[in-house]
């Protein structure tokens, strides 16, 4: 393993760090270099972007306490305003005294005007650093804040560096009047054998480093097709040991039969990549069914299963209504729901733009007028339009199941969406024992 | 935090020098704030304005007047120059004394403002804006014997617009009330502006007491330099006569004019450093100047910008004509721009790199862009003349 040196740290220091940066030995390589010795200047602002888990908090953190450099790390999450944030950032240099001096909704100078106040009394021997995570947050804040942030150390006259971390290229950041231009430094995947040298770090003390090893591979050869996120793996991982283990505990097979092992797990994971990955199934349901030896993993109902919901009886055929006025031409009305209609071919009645399925390019709006026709062409007894008949309509609307569109008349002219999928009104239809694909002009 | 915190300048340390030489003097006279001793051009509106108001104090009644013109026509300063004489007037008592106080438009952060402002130099006391507002009321409503009149000044007028008019209705409204013996002189910069944006009872009350400042021809600016100079020999006739010539042609601005002899003096303290002249500003110096000052900024800007992004500005030009429109995205600006590194045998750049380039553009504002976040998406459009940018480019 390549040692991380520095003049300015001491040894031993440097060696945890590096013990425990598995794989991003270059780039620390890199910070450390940017960082240069404790007492020195380092650059304003430095802006480290990568995909998500590729360890760019985790370096930082580490580098920043190993090494115990003055530093605040900021979510920009959780600052849903700038007071907390610069709170935050004067709590974590000066202590609560400075922090409580800023005034009840503070501005950018009152933070400034009490940093350098503050750095007078105390002045940096060590360059500060203040770690922004998620700084694609900062766009949205005052247009003020990420060209300040970028030049804070001109500003307070400080050895402070603002380090920015982001899953976001910096070309979507640059506000449009220009700014101080950060360092870019990137933070690479995780290729294949990365991904699982660090995997087999975590192994079972009761195993041996080999057995986990193999059962890593056999994971990432399943998962890595889809999924690259080191968190996620590793939670897969973690779910599926005790699984891979069984046999074993069985004493049917030994550890280096892997032939073996990999049949036992592999359509395991497989069932693990439809439910537990997708989240229709929780980790807590999962663990139960792996202990429960007679049900069959993916027998329980995920989430997505629980898409039925119960309706009143004319709020169906309303739903209905509207998903057939939303997926036909209004032009083909008269020939679905009509009785004496001419014949009409498909072929000859197709306009040049409506070759292309509705359901491929979404539901269109609709008038009021047009989902009551429909609805009572599809309804088969006399319903009279009362005024419960509209409350429906408006509660379909506060369920989402239909959508308002056009906010400018309430009342006269409504126009409506219909926004579910044809699954779910497939299963409508079935309860009230309607055959809606006769009706579609799609599936004609 | 400092609760009485009021920003200041430092005082200075050493008194202000002498001036050396003739050119610092001619510099220190033609500044903009040094008040000049009298006012040449202007003779006719000081006369009107000085009769209006002086025959409202002798009447002991009111009015209002309008005053309108383009910047550094004079208004304010012949405004002054007049309270000047008819205080020294009353002084000598020709005239019965008064009150003149002024109020600036520009200086307030709240059209309400006005009322606090009015009432604190009446009287010196402090109040809200609408308790303001009712003191004044009543005092100009009411009578009370040994009155003196009071001329109010308003500069930067359409700066009082509020959206029910109320301060701008008072302030004219005030004069024509039988015991208030108030004169209201305002000042604005256009001469429709009672049209425009009053409504009718305010305009109305403002009445049809309008003058209007021209701007100033080349004789008259030629007039005020000499006036200000005042037989100190520093610039040669012909300068003089450029220098007004072209201010007179463009806008008539008194105020740049000034600046304009300013810096000629300047340029012309500087060369004189390099080699003996004759000491005086002449005709090199003064289009020296007149260049600094007129020429614009932006065809400086693309002559001095980078390659790449003399290049990109060409690949816009490029996609406008192809498009047949002034508007392109960045993505399609970008293909010209891939196309024309290879004509120039120049190593293509990637997005990001274009991006920066253009983002760059954009913030010195040659091109107008919209919000970063949008990424290649998003729109470039020029934000100077296709001809400006072609002839920037063509000129090295």
């Amino acid at each position: 393993m390549a040692l991380l040196q520095h003049p300015g740290y001491e040894e031993e220091k440097l060696q945890r760090v590096a013990e425990q940066l598995p794989c991003r030995e270059v780039q620390a390589g890199t910070l450390l270099a940017l960082m240069g010795q404790p007492q020195q200047y380092s650059y304003p602002s430095i802006f480290i972007y990568g995909h998500r888990a590729s360890g760019k908090s985790h370096v930082m953190n580490v580098l920043l306490k190993e090494l115990e450099l003055p530093h605040a790390t900021v979510s920009c999450v959780e600052c849903v305003s700038v007071a907390l944030l610069f709170e935050q950032v004067l709590l974590s240099f000066f202590g609560c005294d400075a922090a409580s001096l800023l005034p009840r909704s503070p501005s950018l100078s009152d933070f400034v005007r009490i940093y350098r106040e503050q750095c007078s009394q105390s002045p940096a021997r060590q360059t500060r650093y203040i770690v922004m995570e998620k700084a694609e947050i900062l766009r949205d804040t005052d247009a003020n804040l990420l060209p300040a942030l970028l030049r804070l150390q001109e500003l307070v006259e400080d050895n402070v560096t603002v380090i920015l971390l982001s899953e976001i290229v910096w070309d979507t950041f640059r506000p449009n009047t220009g700014c101080f231009e950060p360092l870019l430094l990137n933070f690479p995947d995780y290729s294949k054998g990365e991904l699982q040298q660090i995997l087999s770090q975590d192994r079972h003390p009761s195993y041996s480093a080999e057995f986990y090893s193999s059962y890593i591979n056999i994971l990432l050869g399943v998962f890595y097709s889809v999924c690259r996120d080191l968190r996620e793996l590793r939670h897969l991982a973690a779910l599926n040991f005790s699984k891979f283990c069984e046999p074993l505990a069985d004493g049917k097979v030994k550890e280096t039969d892997t032939h073996k092992l990999w049949r036992n797990i592999e359509p395991h994971l497989k069932k693990a990549m439809q439910t537990v990955y997708l989240r229709e199934v929780s980790s807590l349901q999962w663990e139960q069914i792996q202990q429960m030896e007679e049900k069959e993993a993916g027998v329980l109902r995920g989430l997505s299963a629980h898409t039925h919901v119960e309706l009143p009886y004319y709020s169906k055929f309303l739903l209905i209504a509207a998903y057939l006025a939303s997926y036909n031409p209004a032009r083909t009305d008269k020939r679905f729901f009509l009785k004496h209609h001419g014949k009409i071919r498909k072929t000859n009645f197709l306009k040049k733009n409506e070759k292309t399925s509705n359901h491929l390019l979404g539901p269109k709006p609709f008038p009021l007028d047009r989902l009551l026709a429909i609805f009572y062409s599809v309804v088969d007894s006399r319903v009279a339009p009362t005024a419960s008949i509209f409350s429906q309509i408006s509660s379909l609307v506060t369920l989402q199941l239909l959508t308002q569109v056009s906010h400018d008349d309430q009342l006269d002219t409504p126009k409506y969406k219909c926004a579910v999928s044809l699954d779910f009104i497939c299963a409508i239809s079935r309860t009230v024992s309607f055959d809606i694909m006769k009706y579609l002009y799609d599936f004609l | 935090t400092p609760r009485h915190a009021t920003p200041s300048i430092p005082s200075r340390s050493l008194p202000a020098r002498q001036p050396g030489n003739v050119l610092e003097e001619a510099r220190i006279r033609l500044h903009v704030s040094s008040v000049p001793e009298s006012l040449p051009c202007r003779e006719q509106e000081f006369q009107d304005i000085y009769s209006f108001v002086e025959s409202k104090i002798i009447d002991g009644t009111g009015g209002c007047m309008y005053i309108s013109g383009v910047p550094g026509t004079g208004k304010t300063a012949t405004v002054h120059e007049v309270m000047r004489c008819l205080q020294h007037a009353a002084d000598v008592d020709e005239i019965p004394p008064f009150t003149f106080i002024e109020i600036n438009g520009m200086k307030m952060t709240d059209p309400h403002q006005a009322y606090v402002q009015i009432l604190q130099k009446l009287t010196g006391h402090k109040a809200t804006a609408d308790h303001a507002a009712s003191l004044l009321e009543k005092r100009f409503s009411n009578p009370a014997p040994r009155k003196e009149s009071t001329v109010l000044l308003v500069d930067e007028l359409d700066l009082l617009w509020t959206r029910k008019q109320n301060v701008m209705y008072n302030l004219f409204d005030w004069p024509t009330r039988r015991h208030a013996r108030l004169v209201v002189l305002t000042i604005a910069n256009t001469m429709d502006l009672p049209e425009r944006i009053m409504i009718n009872r305010v305009a109305s009350r403002l009445g049809l007491t309008r003058m209007s400042f021209q701007p100033y021809s080349f004789k008259q600016l030629q007039q005020i330099i000499m006036s200000r100079l005042n037989k100190v020999k520093a610039f040669e006739e012909d300068a003089l006569q450029l220098v007004s010539r072209k201010v007179a042609a463009l806008s008539g601005d008194a105020r740049r004019c000034l600046d304009i002899c300013r810096r000629a003096t300047e340029i012309c303290e500087h060369s004189a450093a390099e080699r003996s002249a004759t000491g005086l500003v002449g005709m090199s110096h003064v289009m020296e100047a007149l260049n600094e000052m007129f020429s614009s900024s932006y065809i400086t800007a693309v002559k001095c910008a980078s390659v790449h992004e003399q290049l990109f500005l060409r690949a816009v030009i490029a996609e406008f004509r192809r498009l047949g429109l002034e508007e392109a995205t960045f993505q399609q600006v970008f293909v010209q721009h891939q196309a024309l590194c290879r004509v120039e045998g120049l190593q293509p750049i990637g997005v990001s790199e274009g991006l920066a380039v253009c983002q760059r553009l954009g913030a010195c504002r040659l091109l107008l862009l919209e919000p970063s976040r949008l990424g290649v998406l998003q729109r470039v459009r020029l934000n100077v003349s296709q001809d400006d940018v072609l002839y920037a480019l063509k000129a090295d």
